[in-house]
């Protein structure tokens, strides 16, 4: 094998992996989350029944990132169906004229069993919850009380196993859970701009 | 040798160069065959993955702003750049280890990038064992190895650097890397298994492909050492065909040169074949081959059939040789003459199946050996002629001898005698008989062809015209006689004498046919003889002009029997006393003596032609002159030299010659003439021929070289051929027939003196003297001439 080659070759793996490690660093980089109440906001329009706990998903219609996060909410509630009442709430934006709720999206939260899809016009609901990127989720006690907030996916728009999964169905179950917390990955639900305007 | 090859071989056996070079072609094959595969599945699943990425997340939002999703620009970049080598060097350089190790880190470096973009979809993670799967086609394992070693080193850092994408926790233990390696390392495992098994089928489909090609290379080699071998046979065969053909061109012409053809007979089956030769020999055409036996027994002479047929049944019965001379009657009536000779084939019980043999066209062998047969017969007839006319020669030269002697004294006696004495009458008698027994010694030279002949040019015509006379009083008058001339018929050479000789004999001979009368035609004509008529004739005569004298009378003819003898010296259809039988023998010998031939045609009761040929001559006729019939003897008085060693003949003619008043001289043979040659004047020497001591013609060379003016005289009964060659004297020499007259003596001598004797017959002889001798087949010389 003449040298050239081995060079070319060497080059040519390490450029792969550096882009590989660019996209993986992009998939796994968090999206930004706001503060999040601890208690239940009584202003909020999502149902809230006292007798189960309650989770709120926040998605943007066309974040291609939050499919990963519907379909992880899906096997969640395949395995604590009854246990907690499930809301996803799509954000409304008045510069999309399209119809929400004939996104995909919307269509495959609408699908889920035991979960409630509502139009959030204006972002108002994600803005009471602190929400700031597709793919939020809160999970508040029956006696509203924040369990846990974050994402439910390991890295953007990546299925499979993850730690805030995991939590909240041990919360669900009943068992303690250090992580409360975890990191969203998915669009962001608000303007650059007013990202920008939020930060101190 | 290959190194998959060595790893493959672990068992001791060894791989011929044959297996390794197919084993090494085969793998060459399938690593240009899975890197194509790899060229074309690299690229779709490049722009699947730019499909993907737009299908699953083309943009990338915040709130109502959209810009293009990263993993687009990934699908469409990094998606290329993984791409590009692989197939760049799977299309410019395949089958290099290179390449399949390329192809293989960037098959798995997609499986990667399709697992990200499709957001980590457990169904894609397929897409690695799918892979995995295909690059083992390159049934390489080393590929595996580095396959393997992408997907442990891609999980092994995203464990490090994002755990939770990998295993959904924060914080993982290495050996959950390994954990999802171990799939892999699993599906690898069973992989190279299949691998080497594959190998070691490859191994032992190469194996058995070198078998079978060393088996068809042996087989190939046997086709062209057989092919070879047919084909070496093939040109040696039509070698062989083609020497048997010019073998039997061969044997055909020979055949055709020898007129003799071959052919089979077969006895059972009746079925004879034959040669070429024998079909054209018999007359038969091409359709005839394979005829029956019967058939070619119709193609026999009718009279040689039967001796054909019992040969031919004698042979097929008993198996002996079959040997059969007979003649064939062609298609155009020509007949030949065959002989056929075969021999007989016989089968196993002996019983005779086949007669094999020859047939040869002898016509032409037994017209030589007729030919042959006859000049046999002529030789026979050659030699008793011959011993004949040296007998008639012997008693031809005393004889004569004696008859001079006899005849000159008694004329020299009768010269003494008174007319009217009584002794007179008995002088004549003894001359008529002296001069009888002169002529039957004549004749006995003549029919013994050893007379001396002195030929002159003469015109047939003429002579007959000139005997016409003679010959009407000799036949009588009960017998016509005519003579018919051809107007310009060519002239002969030969000597008038005995051509009349021969013409009073044929008279005779016809007169004695006609003892009732008849007719006697004498008729001359040119005739030529050509190939053809000098064959039908049978004649020993050249191709030529001739003249022919037909002599044909109507009377009582001649039996085949007769006619076969009938020129034999003393044969004689006459009675005792009436023929000497030498007539005709006497004119046959003249005729062949003359170049000529005598050709007898007759019929019992019709009569008998006898045609007389002689060579045409071109030259003028001589005109002869007769010797005067005068009485009185020519006188001289030159000196005159008589040489001759009989003393009664010499003594007669010195008698004669002083006479007549020479002066003569006596030598008593050729030496004592020489001596006497030089001492006296002469005039003319007289000598013999035959003599002791020295011939008279040796005497004459002797004096042509000495004297070449003197004047030579030879008389002589019998030659012996010294003077003429085969009795034909030369123009310049003088000869006097013995015996002879003291006046022919007298004449001959002044002749000769006064140099005219080259224009005078040697034997002048009157129209009654030819008549009387012939009648009585007596002396031609009239005893009545010189008293």
């Amino acid at each position: 094998m003449k040298p050239g080659w081995i060079l070319i070759c060497v080059l040519w793996l390490v450029a792969a992996g550096t882009g590989a490690w660019m996209v993986a660093n992009y998939d796994n980089t968090p999206s930004g989350s706001g503060e999040t109440p601890q208690q239940w906001p009584v202003a909020s329009q999502v149902d809230f029944q006292r007798n189960q706990p309650v989770l709120v998903m926040f998605a943007h219609r066309e974040c291609p990132c939050t499919r990963a996060s519907i379909g992880e909410l899906n096997r969640l509630m395949v395995q604590c169906g009854g246990k907690v009442a499930a809301h996803v709430v799509f954000v409304e934006y008045d510069d999309l004229p399209k119809d929400g709720t004939q996104s995909a999206l919307w269509k495959s939260a609408a699908g889920i069993s035991g979960v409630q899809v509502r139009r959030d016009p204006g972002g108002q609901e994600a803005r009471r919850f602190g929400a700031e990127s597709s793919g939020y989720v809160v999970l508040y006690d029956s006696k509203g009380q924040l369990l846990f907030n974050g994402g439910i996916t390991s890295a953007r728009g990546h299925a499979g196993d993850n730690a805030g999964e995991n939590a909240i169905v041990a919360l669900l179950s009943g068992r303690e859970t250090p992580l409360a917390q975890t990191p969203v990955f998915g669009c962001g639900l608000w303007d650059q701009t007013e990202l920008a305007a939020k930060q101190p | 040798m290959n190194p998959i090859l060595q790893e493959v071989l672990r068992c001791p056996r060894a791989a011929s160069a044959r297996t390794a070079e197919l084993f090494e072609a085969t793998q060459q094959a399938i690593f240009q065959h899975t890197d194509r595969l790899f060229a074309r599945l690299m690229l779709w699943q490049w722009l699947a993955a730019v499909a993907a990425a737009i299908f699953i997340a083309p943009l990338t939002w915040s709130g109502t702003q959209s810009q293009l999703h990263v993993h687009v620009l990934a699908a469409v970049f990094l998606g290329g750049l993984i791409t590009a080598l692989p197939v760049f060097l799977a299309i410019t350089q395949p089958r290099t280890v290179m390449t399949r190790h390329v192809v293989a880190i960037g098959q798995m470096l997609m499986s990667a990038l399709l697992i990200h973009l499709t957001g980590g979809r457990i169904e894609t993670h397929f897409h690695v064992f799918g892979s995995l799967a295909i690059l083992a086609f390159y049934r390489d394992w080393r590929v595996l190895m580095s396959a393997s070693l992408v997907v442990v080193v891609d999980h092994l850092l995203r464990g490090i650097l994002w755990p939770q994408s990998v295993y959904g926790v924060t914080t993982a233990p290495v050996w959950r890397s390994l954990e999802h390696g171990w799939w892999v390392v699993f599906e690898v495992t069973f992989l190279i298994v299949s691998i080497r098994k594959s190998l070691g089928e490859t191994l032992n489909i190469a194996e058995r492909q070198a078998e079978l090609e060393a088996v068809n290379a042996g087989i190939e080699r046997k086709v062209n050492e057989r092919t070879a071998e047919l084909t070496r046979e093939v040109a040696e065969r039509r070698q062989a065909e083609e020497n048997l053909k010019q073998s039997e061109a061969q044997l055909a012409k020979a055949q055709r040169i020898a007129s003799l053809g071959s052919w089979e007979w077969d006895i059972l089956q009746d079925k004879i074949l034959w040669s070429e030769e024998t079909r054209r020999l018999y007359g038969f055409t091409a359709e005839d081959h394979g005829s029956e036996i019967a058939r070619c027994i119709d193609r026999v002479h009718p009279d040689d059939r039967q001796s054909v047929h019992d040969a031919l049944a004698t042979s097929a019965q008993s198996g002996q040789p079959y040997s059969c001379d007979h003649r064939v009657i062609l298609p155009d009536g020509t007949i030949r003459i065959m002989r056929g000779i075969g021999e007989v084939l016989l089968d196993a019980s002996g019983k005779p199946v086949k007669i094999i043999g020859t047939t040869q066209d002898i016509t032409k062998t037994k017209i030589a050996e007729e030919a042959l047969r006859q000049s046999e017969e002529q030789l026979r007839q050659s030699q008793k002629m011959e011993a004949v006319g040296r007998l008639a020669g012997g008693v031809a030269h005393d004889f004569n001898n004696l008859l001079t002697v006899i005849n000159g004294y008694c004329a020299m006696s009768m010269q003494q005698m008174e007319a009217h004495s009584p002794l007179r009458r008995n002088a004549e008698e003894i001359l008529k008989a002296a001069e009888r027994a002169a002529s039957l010694t004549s004749q006995l030279l003549a029919f013994s062809r050893k007379q001396v002949l002195q030929p002159k040019v003469l015109n047939l015509n003429e002579v007959i015209g000139s005997m016409e006379k003679m010959l009407r009083r000799l036949i009588g008058e009960d017998i016509e006689l005519s003579a018919v001339r051809e107007a310009g018929l060519g002239h002969i050479k030969a000597d008038p004498g005995q051509i009349e000789q021969v013409i009073l004999n044929m008279a005779v001979n016809a007169r004695d046919a006609m003892p009732r009368g008849g007719k006697l035609i004498l008729r001359t004509s040119n005739v030529s003889l050509d190939l053809k008529t000098s064959f039908r004739s049978n004649r020993s005569l050249d191709v030529g002009d001739y003249v022919m004298l037909a002599i044909s009378d109507t009377g009582v003819g001649m039996t085949e029997e007769v006619k076969a003898h009938l020129f034999e010296p003393f044969f004689t259809t006459k009675g005792v006393g009436r023929g000497t039988g030498l007539g005709l023998a006497t004119c046959y010998g003249i005729v062949r003596q003359s170049n000529g031939d005598i050709g007898v045609y007759s019929e019992v009761n019709s009569g008998t032609t006898f045609k007389i040929y002689l060579p045409r001559a071109d030259a003028p006729a001589s005109t002869g002159t007769r010797a005067p019939d005068a009485n009185v003897l020519p006188n001289g008085t030159e000196s005159v030299l008589i040489v001759e060693d009989e003393p009664a003949v010499r003594t007669l003619s010195a008698s004669v010659l002083r006479k007549c008043g020479y002066q003569v001289h006596e030598a008593c043979d050729a030496v004592d003439a020489l001596g006497k040659i030089q001492e006296l004047p002469l005039d003319i020497v007289i000598t013999d021929v035959v003599m002791p001591r020295m011939s008279g013609k040796e005497l004459y060379d002797h004096l042509k070289a000495t004297l070449p003016d003197m004047k030579v005289l030879f008389m002589s009964g019998y030659t012996d051929d010294a003077l003429a060659h085969h009795g034909v004297l030369a123009p310049d020499m003088a000869f006097l027939e013995k015996p002879f007259s003291p006046a022919r003596l007298a004449r001959k001598v002044r002749e000769v003196l006064d140099g005219a004797m080259g224009a005078h017959p040697l034997r002048s002889v009157t129209d009654d003297e030819r008549f009387q001798s012939t009648v009585a087949e007596g002396p031609l010389e009239n005893a009545n001439l010189p008293q």
